[in-house]
């Protein structure tokens, strides 16, 4: 976690998958949020920490609220930080997001382009609503 | 020939909260897209704990090397705890020391800087990927089943097609290797082919005596390439 935070900040964790777009799609919607729409009030780490089981991602997904985003119906993401004994408040798959954009050509596991972008920033906004409903209920310090 | 080909498992860790983790992602795309695209695949590493037994298995069906952000190595670590031994580790800051400095996690604030570290690494991985290769012999080679856990879009990506000398030849990643080219500054006049020449035989094999042919298909290929992206406007 690094962001300068005014808030006990809500933890955005994106699968990042490496096979597909998705993937792709998800990482970079995490860092929409986490750098440039909600940086006070989010942060993300790297779930391959909790893969590892590092001590300090265990805890800090325990103690802080999580918003997933995964790429495909494995659900990755959740599953870790669930398994981590963490929190998470709103699931989110980018699959299901294609199904507002039937024929759109996100890009591939690399780049994404502008149909990608605009897909990444609707997951990001809908990250941002979830994020100030768990700070508006109070939800932020456990 | 045999239809089974060794491959090596390559797993990022692709580390959210830092540039490095970004750079592991991309360099690890690159090797499976461009420099060594028939002899590699990869898994996503959560899922060694959210997939099934055959995803578990992945580094005891591959001989896996694991490409980490940083000292933490969660990729080497997370993948002999719950897959299998590795048979090589790479660090990104290692390779990079304070080359890494000035890069960043988005690809919405890549700059040059960015692109060359990925190079970079996914050049030192491609060479990881050979040294691997090169110790394994019949008796000890570990080969993939094709019911073995893999991406889907491990497979290689779609080569660029030239005719040389009558024939036709394929050559995998040509469209990445363009792509490439025009970030380097190359232009669709650029004299007689000899950069794109030199660009595309780092990763395709050329005999001198048909150089004078590639070049001649590579020039007429790139100006068609740059005609058709938004780079050549």
């Amino acid at each position: 976690m690094g962001n300068e935070l005014t808030e006990s900040p809500v933890l955005v964790i994106p699968c990042s998958g490496i096979g597909k777009v998705h993937g792709l799609i998800s990482r970079e919607a995490a860092y929409l949020v986490t750098d440039e729409l909600a940086p006070k009030q989010t942060d993300t780490l790297c779930l391959a920490l909790l893969v590892k089981g590092d001590d300090e991602a265990v805890s800090a997904v325990r103690s802080h609220p999580c918003i997933t985003i995964d790429g495909c119906a494995k659900v990755c993401a959740q599953k870790n930080v669930e398994m981590a004994g963490g929190r998470v408040t709103k699931a989110i798959q980018v699959a299901e997001s294609f199904k507002n954009h039937r024929g759109a050509k996100p890009g591939n596991a690399t780049v994404l382009t502008e149909d990608g972008w605009t897909i990444a920033r609707e997951i990001a906004d809908n990250v941002v609503c979830e994020a100030a409903r768990v700070h508006a209920d109070g939800e932020v310090a456990r | 020939m045999s239809a089974e080909i060794t491959k090596v498992g390559v797993i990022s860790c692709s580390g959210e909260a830092l540039p490095e983790g970004t750079i592991s992602r991309l360099a690890t795309r690159r090797v499976l897209e461009l420099l060594r695209p028939e002899v590699t695949v990869t898994l996503c590493l959560p899922l060694f704990l959210a997939g099934n037994d055959a995803e578990r298995k992945f580094a005891r069906t591959h001989p896996t090397i694991t490409i980490d952000g940083c000292s933490k190595q969660c990729a080497r670590w997370g993948t002999e705890q719950h897959s299998g031994p590795v048979s090589a580790a790479l660090v990104v800051s290692d390779i990079l020391g304070t080359e890494s400095t000035g890069c960043h996690r988005s690809a919405r604030d890549a700059s040059q800087v960015d692109k060359e570290a990925v190079w970079e690494v996914a050049e030192r991985i491609a060479a990881e990927v050979d040294s691997v290769l090169a110790k394994l012999t019949p008796g000890n080679m570990a080969v993939a089943p094709a019911s073995a856990a893999q991406c889907a879009c491990s497979s290689p990506v779609p080569g660029g097609k030239l005719n040389i000398n009558g024939r036709t030849v394929s050559i995998p990643g040509l469209p990445l290797i363009f792509q490439q080219c025009a970030e380097r500054g190359i232009s669709i006049s650029d004299g007689d082919g000899a950069a794109l020449l030199e660009a595309v035989k780092i990763y395709h094999s050329i005999a001198p005596e048909d150089e004078a042919e590639y070049r001649s298909a590579l020039l007429t290929a790139y100006r068609e390439f740059r005609g058709g992206t938004k780079a050549a406007q």
